[in-house]
């Protein structure tokens, strides 16, 4: 009897049009009362903007919305509140110098009584298995518990359809099955959640029902009991995929990178890096788990000359190149895939060629006295676009043309040709579908296999666990273990991540 | 494909359009004058077209426009607000004018480079001061900048009056320069003079630094995202000095254009609005040297034809400034509507399924 449940969200040929792209191309979705419906896709499918319209932050170019099978216009997210729309977004809305108390009284219609909310906060809190101090001030809790304090100011708003836009991204393994223990009793009330991912695994474990974007379009909706990960795999990207694992490392050599006790003050005067050690191999890849800001971001600007370490010393075979300018790194051989490509490892409004370059214009390779050498620069790019199957329509278009996968393409493409001993790829995938994923992947592990010397930082344990042939965790700026890849244990990795060290001996 | 090159043209031409905007809008400000504007436009282009001295002379008011629109135009490919031209000309107005004068006995061949290269590196050093402040202590360039005219003024101002000061010592101006310094006219009788070809040379100078030499490479990818180019070893802060450094050498070139090539002299407060008017023409020229050319011509006709439209009608002389103005104005919101309207094109095309690059 249950089988048939009421729609609480219907909508009808959605479409969303941004200059150079068709996010949402008539889009159907629905949800109804009492189920967790995940919304799978690639990164770029569509799903947080088609979310943004429902929750009244973008205004669809077609296409209505039904609540309750009553069309309805929502014109800002004051309109879905009103509607019991609540959305967790993926880079948090909250005050980090304010008080959860306050935080969540923002935009509560009517004085309130902040007594009264912080023991509105704790009942549900404790209702939900969400408990946090109501009088924290938000900049001093961790990601998870600041999550929690966003879907806390959606309960009390009486939301009943919660969307939440890649929850899991910023959580530990324990955090989310603790985020997902709450999405089951949420549902239990007769509450619907629309649960954004693309983690084919999350998918299986916590959805009702699976609507899959693919390319701004529905590519099909089942429920969770007919589903299989491979055939979401397959509608997700719209081919068979298999996703390539790397065998473990065969000729480890020399040491290449030796990170000796290092120490880094931020600019707030917190030590952010605390006397880090590791060391890397030829032929090998060190992988770095750890939640985002545990001095990930640090470590990896002290190995690219960004920053200076207060103790210690970085030797790149043998050689220190610690507190030494970027050039002097980039000419030891060390090679550096930043987290955020579009600010960090590309300039978008030079070319394809140019960007190629980017990092060797001082280099007697590009060079020809003081100018440059446009057939060089040329032949250069050429031949990248060529080796690295680089999609575009000539090396003089411009990088901001390209889709994401390629832009991380020629990132990929220069840092390689630059890293003759040493690869730093910080979250070398983010952002990118799975096909382009892959690839960066297989870079990695090729690279590897040619004898140099892999560091990946990346808070996907996934990619770490499949990546890596030793994994350390890194906790407020040390690193609390180094696994070798036989023992590493992912429950194990997830605690040493918040910072709870195992029993185990090793 | 054709339909959308056709499309790149006529948005090319957005500048022609400001450019019409902006004078039909002074247009109507003489209807409010009780003038007739289209009378005064065809006196205006008239009299600029006239005769042979009145369109040398768009040339020569061209000149200095050009290079204090380089100032701007260069070190705005380095995403730096340079609004000290105006003091960096006349830093180096100073400078050729010294030389000029304690150096009279000089040939010419020796004489000019010597003003030149004097006007240049006085310009460039007082650029340069602003890209310091800039990179040690991280100051704001554009306040700097426009401080820094102040400082230049009072400079000038003290030197005229007290040690350059004529030897009548009647006016707060210089002795004339010996006729050795002085710029040959291109044309004889006319004020077109060798100037117009070195502010040619120096836009092409411009072009070939910025596109052509890794300098220039180095100078871009500071300009359009700073944090890449640390990423990528280049030494911002001694690009925010060598950016100054050539931006404001242009303007000192100015200098050296309107003291050896007009004025032959430094008269207190001359030029006033050389500075601000070249901020117009880097705009208006969209920071390409190329661009910059062409609106300093436009620029060079609107005040000739207007200074001899003032002269013989009772339209205000400031008609030229709000033409100016309008101009300006006009440009600045053509930069708005297109991008709403290649925006728009877009959305329809995505719409009807075409595909977009
Ligand atoms: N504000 C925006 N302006 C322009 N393009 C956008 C904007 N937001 C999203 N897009 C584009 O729309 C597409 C869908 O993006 P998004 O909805 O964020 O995908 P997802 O959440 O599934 O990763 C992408 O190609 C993205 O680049
Ligand atoms: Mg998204």
């Amino acid at each position: 009897m249950s089988n048939v449940k009421e729609t609480a969200v219907e909508l009808r040929g959605i479409s969303k049009y941004f200059s150079g792209t068709v996010a949402n191309d008539k889009i159907d979705l629905e949800v109804k009362r009492g189920e967790v419906l995940a919304l799978l896709g690639e990164n770029g499918a569509g799903k947080t903007t088609l979310m943004r319209i429902l929750y009244g932050m973008y205004r669809a170019d077609e296409g209505e919305i039904l609540i309750d099978g009553k069309p309805v216009t929502i014109n800002s997210p004051y309109d879905a509140m009103n509607l019991g729309i609540g959305m967790i977004h993926q880079h948090f809305t909250l005050v980090p110098v304010h008080t959860v108390v306050e935080n969540v009284m923002l935009g509560l219609d009517g004085p309130y009584d902040p007594g009264a909310v912080a023991e509105e906060i704790r009942t549900l809190g404790r209702r939900y298995g969400l408990e946090v101090d109501p009088y924290a001030t938000v900049r001093l809790l961790p990601v998870g518990m600041q999550q929690r304090v966003e879907i806390l100011k959606a309960l009390i708003r009486k939301a009943c359809i919660l969307i939440m836009d890649e929850p899991t991204a910023v959580l530990t393994p324990q955090e989310t099955d603790r985020l997902f223990d709450f999405v089951r009793e949420f549902r239990s009330g007769g509450n619907s959640v629309v649960f954004i991912t693309h983690k084919l695994n999350e998918v299986m474990n916590i959805a009702d029902r699976i609507t899959v974007l693919r390319a701004g379009r529905t590519v099909g909706s089942i429920p969770k009991v007919e589903a299989s990960e491979s055939a979401l795999a397959r509608m997700m990207v719209g081919r068979d995929l298999e996703l390539t694992t790397g065998q473990p490392a065969k000729n480890v050599g020399e040491v290449v990178l030796d990170v000796d006790n290092i120490g880094v003050i931020s600019s707030r005067g917190h030590r952010v890096i605390d006397g880090l050690s590791f060391q890397i191999r030829q032929g090998e890849i060190l992988g770095i788990a750890g939640v985002s800001g545990n001095g990930q971001e640090e470590l990896a600007e002290v190995l690219c000359g960004l920053r200076n370490a207060e103790e210690g010393d970085i030797r790149v075979s043998g050689k220190s190149i610690v507190n030494c300018a970027p050039l002097a790194i980039i000419a030891e051989g060390v090679g550096y895939i930043p987290s955020d490509r579009q600010s960090e490892g590309l300039v978008l409004d030079m070319t394809v060629a140019e960007n190629l370059m980017l990092k060797g214009s001082s280099d007697p390779e590009f060079t020809k006295g003081r100018f440059l050498d446009m057939a060089a620069i040329e032949e250069n790019a050429s031949r990248q676009v060529h080796e690295f199957d680089i999609k575009t329509p000539s090396v003089s278009t411009r990088t901001k043309a390209l889709s994401g996968g390629n832009q991380q393409k020629v990132v990929v493409a220069r840092e390689i040709a630059i890293a003759s001993k040493l690869l730093v790829a910080v979250q070398p995938t983010r952002g990118l579908d799975l096909g382009a994923t892959d690839y960066v992947h297989r870079v990695l592990l090729r690279e590897r296999d040619k004898g140099k010397a892999v560091l990946l930082i990346s808070t996907e344990l996934s990619e770490i666990m499949n990546l890596s042939d030793r994994i350390g965790v890194i906790y407020r700026g040390s690193l609390l273990r180094v696994f070798t890849r036989e023992n590493a244990d992912i429950g194990e990795i997830g605690l040493l991540m918040t910072g709870i060290r195992g029993e185990s001996n090793e | 494909m054709n339909k959308r090159s056709d499309q790149s043209i006529w948005l090319a031409l957005t500048p022609l359009y400001s450019v019409i905007l902006g004078l039909a809008a002074s247009g109507l400000m003489m209807l409010l004058l009780k003038h007739n504007p289209i009378e005064a436009f065809a006196q205006l282009f008239g009299y600029a077209f006239r005769d042979i001295y009145n369109v040398a002379d768009i040339f020569a008011k061209a000149t200095p426009l050009i290079l204090t629109g380089l100032a701007f135009g260069f070190a705005f490919r380095a995403s730096l607000f340079n609004i000290g031209a105006q003091g960096q000309f006349y830093m180096g107005s100073i400078g050729a004018v010294v030389v000029a004068l304690k150096l009279g006995f000089l040939p010419p061949v020796l004489l000019l480079p010597l003003c030149l290269i004097a006007s240049v590196v006085m310009g460039a050093a007082w650029g340069a001061i602003v890209g310091m402040c800039k990179s040690r202590f991280n100051a704001n360039e554009f306040l700097i900048s426009m401080m820094s005219n102040y400082v230049a003024v009072a400079i000038m101002n003290f030197l005229v009056r007290v040690p350059l000061k004529e030897a009548k010592g009647e006016y707060p101006q210089t002795d004339v320069i010996s006729e050795a310094a002085w710029i040959q006219s291109l044309i004889p009788g006319t004020r077109f003079h060798w100037g117009f070809i070195l502010a040619l040379a120096a836009a092409l100078l411009a072009y070939v630094i910025l596109w052509r030499t890794s300098l220039g490479f180095k100078i871009r990818a500071v300009g359009m995202n700073r944090s890449a180019a640390r990423y990528a070893g280049i030494d911002e802060k001694k690009i925010f000095v060598i950016v100054f450094a050539i931006s404001a050498g242009f303007a000192g070139l100015a200098g050296f254009m309107e003291v050896n090539g007009i004025q032959h002299m430094v008269v207190q407060g001359f030029n006033p609005t050389l500075g601000p008017e070249g901020i117009g023409i880097a705009i208006l020229g969209n920071a390409h040297p190329l661009g910059i050319v062409l609106s300093g011509l436009l620029f060079g006709a609107l005040k000739v034809g207007g200074n001899l439209l003032t002269q013989t009608t009772t339209i205000p002389s400031s008609i030229i400034g709000i033409m100016e103005g309008f101009v300006m104005l006009f440009v600045v919101l053509s930069y708005f509507v297109q991008n709403k309207v290649i925006l728009a094109q877009r959305k329809r095309r995505l719409a009807k399924g075409e595909d977009v690059a």
